[in-house]
């Protein structure tokens, strides 16, 4: 979730509130959504908010929507613009990957230290959240003064946006001292080389350029030349991106943050080959909301008058202009079914729909003020038919004297595999070398057949786990018993333990090539555990699902040779039991014999 | 006077003079060590002897000793076996020996290394030569395994007694050694006479037959005496806490869902109208699957639908996202980061075909975060999902049914804030007060799914949903500090074993 760091003092100022304490400021915000987090070293209050409305990500958009709460503003408002002087041209060459550009010119701004560091705060939030972190969108923010149109070719004031090769031109960015070109800023400068990634593709790299030459390489970094200083007074903004209407609504943010301040907007032409725009994009757009709509998502009667309130108190504005169907009663005091026209200022990126306007209205209404209300509905609960099977196992588990347990579906492969005295299928496909060999073993790779023991299937893998102690998904459950009883012998014996969990192994006949079932793992830990032991417990679960129990002699590498069986459930195998092979005892620090048994859960429906 | 058998018996082993201890007194009487503590502690009380407690080391023969201690310690087995054999003269195959000497599995390899180590003769490529000078007959180990049998090891060199521990074949415990004296007033009661009443320690199926139990007293037991620790099987705490959940939620007319834990991001993010260049779909947040990488089959028409909502919007003026869409992602595996996956296949009819309003559902399931793993983050946890589809919902029926769900815990304050989710519009965080720390803190996420996800699912009436970490509620219930210990294979069992159980 977005935090932003802000000054009471600026919030006060901004607002009008200066009689305001700071826990009524909090209070307030808490309200609106923003939640006080802490104080930072630098005395600023920080503050965190749900990532929709980018607007509030400066003390001056906090500012505007605390006026709109406390009923200083109401209904929207556009901030005056000036005719265009400056134009930026967007040239044939631009990368195709960064095809969009647009922009504003601000004029009459008083930066003080707070106000500079407010602006370049909004500007760094707005990269991390709708720019994505600069690939869909990037900001430069340039001193005006600094600027020479014409770069053209034309009389006119203009700035020109276009591609180039990595060593085509120099400059001199930001925090450095030397000319360099933006390939070398892309390798050498530190800056260049946190945000090389986003432009890691471009065949050509953007590029923009005055009449005296290149001052921007965006969205990496800008020039020396025009850097923003406090007695900067206008200013030359431009955004490129991978959409024209992020980046536009990125610029109304910023302007309306600039404006708040005092500054003159001053429009600009961006000029496609094949088309022009004015910007910043100030045009206030409408959406349709039905009267009957809000009262029903909010539960309560509303007069259409309450509505318009609301709307304009949320810096929206309403007009009813027209009907509806249904509603028509007004007998509770509503309004029938009017249908209102609402106006959106153009910083607000997050209305998609008529839901978000109510949920404006809402907050505006208050809704804990709202009544809570018990659905009048009726429906008739249960539960599915694995949870109950499930539940009924573990209850007779628990009756034979095993500890529940719970453990992680995730795993370390050397767990699942190798520490159990099983070879992981896919390190067998790695480790053939001939090239027929390799075919062969991927054909086969995840196709556990008969003689796969029980847990050797192919893992499903997790692209780039944090840690590869949970790698892959477990194909088995005795490793997780396993690892539980390497990490409890300081506990006292016996440790009977069992485990109702989820294993899954590759299988290509499933839609998402993993077979995932339910498995039933038991281990008897103590100094007389037998494979009799573990045989009385199973025989006793199978009398219990009324199932028929086989376990003919088989091998498992996990277990003693010769006390291992195949576990047959009428007649299909399900499973393995047997002693725990020293090795494996060894391998998890164990001094105590362990006995155990694994069998699908379905087996025993 | 009049005593239990026991109790006489013991009076009369026990010596004014000299301390005896019980060990002795059941040697001399024959009766079980716990029976003589009892009737020791009731002659104490009538002030007859004095006892006096003592923590002692003592050793025991283990399973294995006490089978040595009957068959002969195997590198004796196989010494006798080559003498036999006349390995004192000229090597023998080992094999034949062993043989022989009756001796398999493991008990061969440690008649070998014993054998070699007290130097009952030499083992040199397959062929085994026997000292004549040793003596069987003198092992000072099977003299220990005898002498702790008959209950007195203080006479064995320590060093001797180390090596049977070392070999497993005794085990050292703690135990407390209790010693009787007779009192002066024992002393007198004996004197002057005392007379054997009949009891008996056990009930026996033949005192019951034969109706004997009418006539015997029954000896009393040290009821106050601590018993044996039983752990017994139990229910894993996380997992009560699930099926408490499970079974208010079924009570208030929830049907459980149940469905893949690796799904398509389709129906993971896509579906619940997640951008695909939403921060949370960064190959960071996801636990992204390479193999298998990606579904075979998504249902196309709704992949359509799904797409178009995505870029152009649902209803007249509705706005999509201005955001990238490619079906090659939303083909793409991963374990889902929650089980809102299954409410949208469950929505769509693609679960258990189409589902007219109304409806209730909910699961208790693993959802998979790639995260750190700490004190307070898992990287799979149990989410609580619920939903409730009806025409005309409104919030206040959302937060009466949150309200009437939490009482249910015991939270009574429950908060709303507004919130934001990309799936739902409006949206709460759900606050409530820590019963014991009095914190207000988020337990759980909620609101009304957005049109752009119910429409293109093909729901056409209202559905409201919320989400809720299963262990959040559990670590309320149970004052767990540490979320690991209530979760996965660091599990302590100690804490496991004694968590109160909630109900």
């Amino acid at each position: 979730m977005p935090v932003v760091d802000i000054d009471f003092e600026e919030l006060r100022r901004l607002t009008g509130q200066e009689e305001k304490s700071d826990e009524e400021l909090k209070t307030d915000l808490f309200a609106l959504g923003l939640e006080y987090e802490g104080e930072t070293e630098e005395g600023l209050q920080q503050l965190e908010f749900a990532p929709d409305r980018l607007d509030r990500l400066s003390v001056e958009g906090i500012a505007r929507s605390l006026r709109y709460q406390y009923g200083e503003d109401r209904g929207v408002y556009v901030p005056r613009t000036n005719s265009p002087d400056w134009r930026y041209e967007v040239q044939e060459s631009v990368p195709e990957e960064r095809p969009y550009v647009t922009g504003a010119i601000a004029r009459g701004v008083n930066l003080d230290e707070a106000a500079l560091d407010s602006l370049i705060q909004l500007q760094e939030k707005l990269h991390a959240t709708m720019g994505r972190d600069r690939v869909k969108g990037a900001i430069g923010i340039h001193d005006l003064i600094m600027l020479k149109g014409g770069a053209a070719g034309s009389e006119d004031n203009s700035i020109e946006y276009r591609g180039v090769e990595p060593e085509e031109d120099t400059f001199v960015p930001l925090d450095a001292d030397a000319e360099l070109s933006p390939g070398e800023v892309l390798s050498e400068h530190p800056t260049g080389q946190e945000y090389a990634p986003v432009v890691g593709d471009y065949e050509r790299l953007p590029a923009i350029y005055d009449e005296i030459g290149l001052f921007s390489f965006p969205p990496v970094i800008n020039g020396r030349r025009t850097e923003l200083e406090i007695d900067s007074t206008d200013l030359l903004i431009e955004l490129t991106g991978t959409d024209q209407w992020t980046i536009d609504r990125m610029g109304a943010i910023l302007c309306y943050a600039l404006a708040a301040r005092g500054a003159t907007i001053e429009e600009v032409v961006v000029e496609y080959p094949d088309r022009e725009l004015i910007r910043p994009d100030f045009g206030v757009e409408t959406k349709r909301l039905a009267h009957e709509r809000v009262e029903t998502v909010l539960g309560i009667a509303l007069a259409s008058e309450d509505v318009i309130d609301l709307a304009e108190r949320s810096g929206l504005d309403a007009e009813v202009t027209g009907s509806g169907e249904g509603g028509g009663s007004d007998e509770d005091g509503s309004a029938g079914n009017p249908i209102y026209e609402v106006s959106i200022p153009p910083y607000r990126q997050d209305v998609l729909g008529p839901l978000d306007l109510i949920d404006d209205l809402g907050r505006a209404y208050g809704f804990n003020d709202l009544e809570p209300h018990y659905p009048d509905v009726s429906t008739v609960g249960g539960r599915h038919e694995r949870s109950r099977l499930g539940r009924k196992v573990r209850e007779t588990l628990v009756g034979l004297g095993f500890e529940d347990l719970l453990d992680f579906h995730l795993i370390a492969e050397r767990e699942n595999y190798d520490r159990m005295g099983l070879t992981s299928p896919d390190a067998a496909v790695g480790g053939a070398d001939d090239e027929a060999g390799a075919e062969n073993a991927t054909d086969e790779a995840g196709e556990a057949d008969a003689t796969t023991p029980l847990g050797g299937a192919a893992p499903a893998r997790i692209r780039e786990p944090y840690s590869e102690d949970y790698g892959i998904l477990r194909t088995w459950a005795l490793p997780s018993l396993m690892m539980v009883l390497e990490n409890n012998t300081h506990r006292p014996y016996p440790q009977d333990l069992a485990e109702i969990g989820l294993a899954a192994g590759r299988d290509d006949s499933e839609n998402t090539g993993l077979a995932e079932f339910r498995t039933v793992g038991a281990v008897l830990a103590r100094t007389d555990a037998s494979y009799e032991a573990a045989k009385s417990r199973l025989a006793a679960l199978c009398r219990a699902f009324g199932v028929e129990l086989e376990t003919p002699p088989t091998d498992h590498p996990s277990f003693i040779d010769g006390r291992a069986a195949e576990v047959r459930i009428d007649g299909a195998p399900a499973g393995v039991i047997g002693e725990i092979h020293p090795e494996v005892l060894i391998e998890h620090d164990l001094e105590v014999p362990v006995a155990a048994f694994e069998v699908g859960l379905d087996a025993l429906r | 006077m009049q005593l239990p058998e026991v109790q006489l018996a013991v009076l009369e082993a026990a010596s004014a003079t000299e301390k005896r201890t019980i060990a002795q007194l059941a040697a001399e009487t024959g009766e079980e060590t716990t029976t003589l503590t009892g009737a020791a502690f009731d002659l104490a009380e009538e002030g007859l002897i004095e006892i006096e407690e003592r923590e002692k080391d003592s050793l025991e023969l283990t399973p294995e000793g006490r089978t040595y201690r009957e068959e002969g310690l195997p590198e004796l087995r196989l010494y006798r076996v080559a003498k036999e054999a006349g390995a004192t003269e000229t090597a023998a195959s080992m094999g034949e020996v062993i043989g022989a000497a009756d001796l398999k599995g493991k008990a061969v390899d440690i008649a070998l290394s014993n054998f070699a180590r007290k130097e009952y003769g030499k083992i040199d490529s397959g062929e085994l030569s026997a000292n004549a000078e040793a003596d069987p007959d003198a092992d000072e180990e099977a003299g220990a395994i005898e002498a702790i049998a008959a209950g007195g090891a203080g006479d064995v060199a320590p060093p001797v007694l180390d090596r049977l521990v070392e070999r497993g074949l005794a085990e050292r415990s703690q135990r407390t050694e209790r010693a009787v004296t007779l009192t002066e007033e024992g002393v007198t009661a004996l004197m002057e006479g005392i007379e054997a009443a009949d009891t008996v320690g056990r009930l026996t199926p033949e005192l019951l037959a034969s109706g004997e139990w009418h006539d015997v007293e029954f000896r009393t037991y040290d009821v106050e005496a601590d018993a044996d620790r039983t752990y017994g099987g139990r229910t894993h705490v996380l997992r009560e806490t699930a099926e408490r959940v499970k079974d208010v939620l079924i009570g208030m007319g929830f049907e459980e869902m149940d469905g893949p834990h690796a799904d398509a991001d389709f129906w993971i993010n896509d579906a619940l109208f997640m951008p695909q260049d939403h921060p949370a779909r960064t190959h960071w947040d996801r636990f992204a699957l390479s193999e298998p990488a990606e579904i075979d089959d998504l249902p196309e028409e709704l992949v359509e639908r799904v797409e178009n909502a995505h870029r152009e919007g649902v209803g007249e003026d509705g706005e999509g996202y201005h955001s990238p869409w490619s079906a090659e992602f939303a083909r793409q595996l991963a374990l889902r980061g929650h089980t809102t996956s299954l409410s949208m296949r469950y929505l769509s009819g693609e679960a258990i075909g189409d589902l007219e309003p109304p409806q209730r559902y909910f699961s208790v399931e693993k959802v998979y975060r790639n995260d750190t793993l700490d004190a307070t983050h898992l990287l799979e946890f149990f989410q609580i999902e619920g939903w409730v589809m009806a025409e005309d919902l409104s919030v206040r029926d959302l937060m009466g049914t949150f309200t009437e769900f939490y009482e249910r815990f015991g939270i009574t304050d429950i908060e709303f804030k507004p919130h934001y989710n990309p799936y739902t519009e409006p949206s709460f965080e759900l606050f409530g007060t820590h019963p014991v720390t009095g914190e207000l803190i988020e337990i759980g996420n909620s609101g009304l799914f957005r049109d752009e996800v119910l429409r293109p699912l093909g729901v056409e009436c209202d559905v409201m949903a919320w989400g809720l970490a299963l262990e959040r509620l559990a670590m309320l219930t149970t004052g767990a500090e540490d979320i690991r210990d209530l979760h996965g294979t660091l599990a302590d069992l100690d804490f496991l074993r004694n968590a109160e159980v909630s109900y």
